[in-house]
């Protein structure tokens, strides 16, 4: 399942003022690293459905947001609960590091 | 041996950078009544100056007043010494293991007396001696207290208006207050993974560097030199929507709101804009999120507020920590607001307080410690909102924390430092002569800056004059004072780094090109006989001493008489630049001699010195300013009133102090006391 687009205002409304805990991938269209990781979040999407939410942010699309979590390149996937960052994923990283990782932040 | 003493407490406030001459000039304008009361009660000379130990360089001079030997005994002779493997780089210097003299306090604390060393930027970090009696606060680096070690966030203006239709945030913008703080052509990089930006502060003074890595900077052109890169603010920006508030708990009818970003980013504060009883809107009230009752801090316009303490988002994890604000603009009707946050310091860091439960009792009891502002430079808007008055509630802090840990802790001597006028100088001193550079800056509006921070010192030292009456002997004087610049210099003497271009010019520093022809920052070892690094030091590149080393060593007297000759007619603007040359053995006799000091030791000539650190102790520059360095002593032993002729040397200082107190001179003293200024006869 593709997962869901993030701008700029849907980014405020859900990560912050929801508070929901969910992870956002910041990904480049033309990015090969990218085009490997985002397929990865995909299948493990429907295993939290309702626990987790799963987004994108195009960050040709909101440079914005790329630039205010100062972050260098891409693939990039933050991890966020109770409208407060918690952690990020830089770079190729496959199935078991992403789903450790939403262990960690959901026991958090 | 054992010495009565002529005092009971003794209190040294250190103003790293305060300049007898210019003082002078405020204390005849009347603007600096509590330093005229310590003069009054006390002894100095008539100039109220003594003689600076060289390089007029902080960790230099405060070690020679603490040891009371020359920068060649002690071994101190920048904020960097040379790396032992290359001579192009240097290492981290601050630490009290590479002085090779006593501190005083190691003295006094042996004698059995209760010593707090706090914030002393020369050989005090980490702690000499494990003798109880030593209690020390940082000196790792030389700007404010913890500034090395507790920095969680840094500086932000936040601009808010409703043309503004997204969040936006930049980080470390370069002086982007000349477009109003709005960003309007964000460029996001959008590469792949890369490395991070090297950050200044943690190139220097950061764990890596702390641990002994090697720092690599080479001065090629004007813009790698301090005056021109210290002179340039870099903040964060942020710039918010702003709009009627909207499903808050706790927002009156009117309200407006817009959003703080914090954390490099991540954390959001949204705020809403308030009304008073006039219907004018004149504050705003920070939250931690809509749903929370109580805000974390009121602004009102023009009021810095300092002490406020909010959690930092660090890699996920949270840390309270302490911040100052200021509401700089505020428009009537709510509908455009501008506001400045500090960087913002871990409350709870005490890696560098001995013992650690200081930092806990100066918590509970003045508060935390606070930041200062490094932004402002060229800005004069910043430098009058911002910068001035941050520095004036750090000193405010500081003086508040002193006293109470005086009041509490029955120490009997405490040495102290407080980096105000330097760290001002370094940003815009520069600026109070009118040169073609920063032509479009205004000298009388920067010389009024200056008056400022002398104002805002006199105000420091005003809250200890109470202590004379209470038994205890206090000193005031500086490391080396601070010059307003003649001329923009060429690059030599530039204590950052190696300097290139005069080296370069005379044949000695080659670096290597690049395909192109352009100059690569990589020095050709085979063909460089010497380089200049730091601020006074000249390094034969010597065979079988030195990694790359082509000088025979046969040869190295001879190059030496040439580098002098050379550098002796180097001419700059038809003048010649440097003052003295002299080498390594001979420079015995201003103290600069010994494995610290280069094989050659010069100084640039007056006319050509930056601020400090390039030239004698004795230079002079515009509006009345100077390298010399302050002293005055009153209290308990010292003469009332009183005038000496003496010339007080820097390392006349530490034996001063040993006199007064009643204990043995430091072991490796070079000075003698300052009899003429003592109550008792010797």
């Amino acid at each position: 399942m593709p997962l869901e687009q993030l701008n700029a205002k849907s980014f405020e409304e859900i990560i912050y003022d929801n508070e929901e805990p969910c992870l956002v991938i910041f990904s480049r269209k033309d990015c090969h690293v990218c085009k490997n990781v985002v397929p990865v979040l995909e299948e493990l999407q429907p295993q939290y459905q309702d626990r987790v939410g799963f987004y994108y942010v195009d960050v040709e699309e909101d440079k914005n947001l790329f630039q205010r979590f100062s972050l260098k390149g891409v693939p990039q996937i933050l991890f966020f609960k109770g409208g407060e960052y918690q952690a990020k994923l830089a770079g190729a990283v496959d199935e078991d590091k992403v789903i450790d990782k939403i262990a960690e932040v959901l026991e958090s | 041996m054992k010495r009565e003493a002529l005092t009971q407490k003794l209190l040294v406030l250190g103003v790293d950078g305060m300049d007898p001459k210019v003082t002078r000039k405020f204390l005849a304008e009347g603007i600096m009544p509590n330093l005229q009361k310590f003069i009054d009660k006390g002894s100095a000379r008539e100039d109220l100056s003594h003689l600076g130990a060289l390089p007029t360089i902080t960790p230099a001079c405060w070690t020679t007043l603490a040891t009371g030997a020359y920068p060649g005994t002690h071994g101190i002779t920048c904020f960097w010494r040379q790396s032992p493997k290359s001579l192009d780089a240097v290492v981290y210097n601050m630490d009290s293991r590479n002085c090779e003299a006593e501190q005083l306090w190691n003295v006094t604390t042996e004698a059995g007396l209760k010593t707090l060393v706090w914030h002393w930027p020369g050989s005090a970090w980490p702690p000499t001696s494990d003798n109880p009696n030593l209690h020390v606060v940082d000196g790792t680096q030389p700007g404010s207290v913890n500034m090395g070690v507790a920095q969680l966030d840094w500086e932000k203006i936040i601009a808010a208006n409703e043309e503004i239709t997204e969040l936006i945030y930049a980080p470390k913008l370069e002086r982007p207050a000349g477009t109003g703080c709005m960003i309007s052509d964000l460029s996001a990089i959008t590469e792949e993974e890369e490395e991070p930006a090297t950050d200044m502060m943690e190139l220097w003074y950061g764990e890596a560097a702390m641990t002994g890595s090697e720092i690599r900077e080479y001065i090629m052109g004007p813009e790698n030199m301090e005056m021109v890169i210290e002179s340039i603010p870099h903040y964060d920006v942020v710039n918010s929507p702003l709009k009627n508030a909207e499903g808050w708990a706790a927002a009156p009818a009117d309200a407006k709101e817009f959003t703080i970003l914090t954390s490099d980013g991540i954390v959001r504060r949204p705020t809403l804009i308030l009304k008073n009883s006039d219907g004018i809107y004149d504050r705003i009230a920070i939250y931690k999120n809509k749903k929370a009752e109580k805000p974390i801090v009121v602004l009102e316009l023009g009021k810095m507020v300092s002490g406020i303490v909010d959690d930092i988002n660090k890699e996920g994890v949270l840390k309270p920590a302490c911040r100052s604000m200021k509401l700089l603009e505020l428009s009537t009707d709510g509908t455009a607001v501008k506001l400045w946050i500090s960087n913002a310091l871990d409350i709870a860091q005490d890696k560098l307080w001995h013992p650690k439960e200081l930092l806990k009792d100066v918590v509970e009891n003045v508060g935390p410690v606070q930041p200062v502002s490094l932004v402002g430079g060229e800005d004069a808007y910043l430098v009058e909102k911002v910068y001035e008055p941050a520095w004036d509630s750090y000193s405010q802090w500081q003086a508040k924390a002193l006293n109470h840990l005086i009041k509490t802790r029955d120490y009997q001597v405490v040495f102290t430092h407080l980096h105000n006028v330097d760290c001002a100088g370094h940003m815009f001193w520069h600026l109070a002569k009118n040169l073609e550079r920063w032509s479009y800056t205004d000298p009388e509006v920067n010389q009024n800056f200056i008056r400022k921070f002398y104002i805002q010192t006199d105000k420091y030292l005003g809250e200890f004059l109470h202590l004379l009456d209470e038994g205890w002997t206090i000193m005031i004087l500086a490391d080396h004072g601070l010059l307003v610049g003649e001329e923009f210099p060429p690059q030599i003497g530039e204590y950052g780094g190696m300097n290139v271009q005069v080296m370069e010019e005379l044949g000695y520093t080659v670096m290597k090109k690049g395909e192109n022809g352009k100059t690569l920052k990589e020095v050709d070892w085979e063909k460089t006989t010497a380089v200049q690094t730091r601020s006074n030091y000249i390094y034969i590149n010597l065979k079988g001493r030195d990694a790359h080393g082509i000088v025979d060593p046969a040869d190295k007297y001879e190059l030496e008489r040439k580098i002098m000759s050379d550098l002796y007619s180097y001419r700059y603007k038809g003048q010649r630049v440097i003052g003295l040359a002299m080498r390594n053995k001979d420079a015995v006799v201003l103290g600069t001699n010994g494995p610290q000091c280069g094989d050659i030791f010069f100084t640039v000539d007056e006319g050509f010195s930056r601020l400090h650190g390039d030239g004698l102790s004795t230079v002079e520059g515009a509006f009345d300013t100077s390298v010399a360095p302050i002293f005055l002593a009153a209290g308990n032993g010292i003469k009332e009133n009183f005038k000496t002729v003496r010339t007080i040397r820097q390392v006349d200082i530490a034996p001063t102090i040993a006199t007064l107190v009643g204990v043995r001179m430091p072991a490796h003293c070079e000075g003698a006391p300052i009899y003429q200024i003592l109550t008792e006869e010797f």
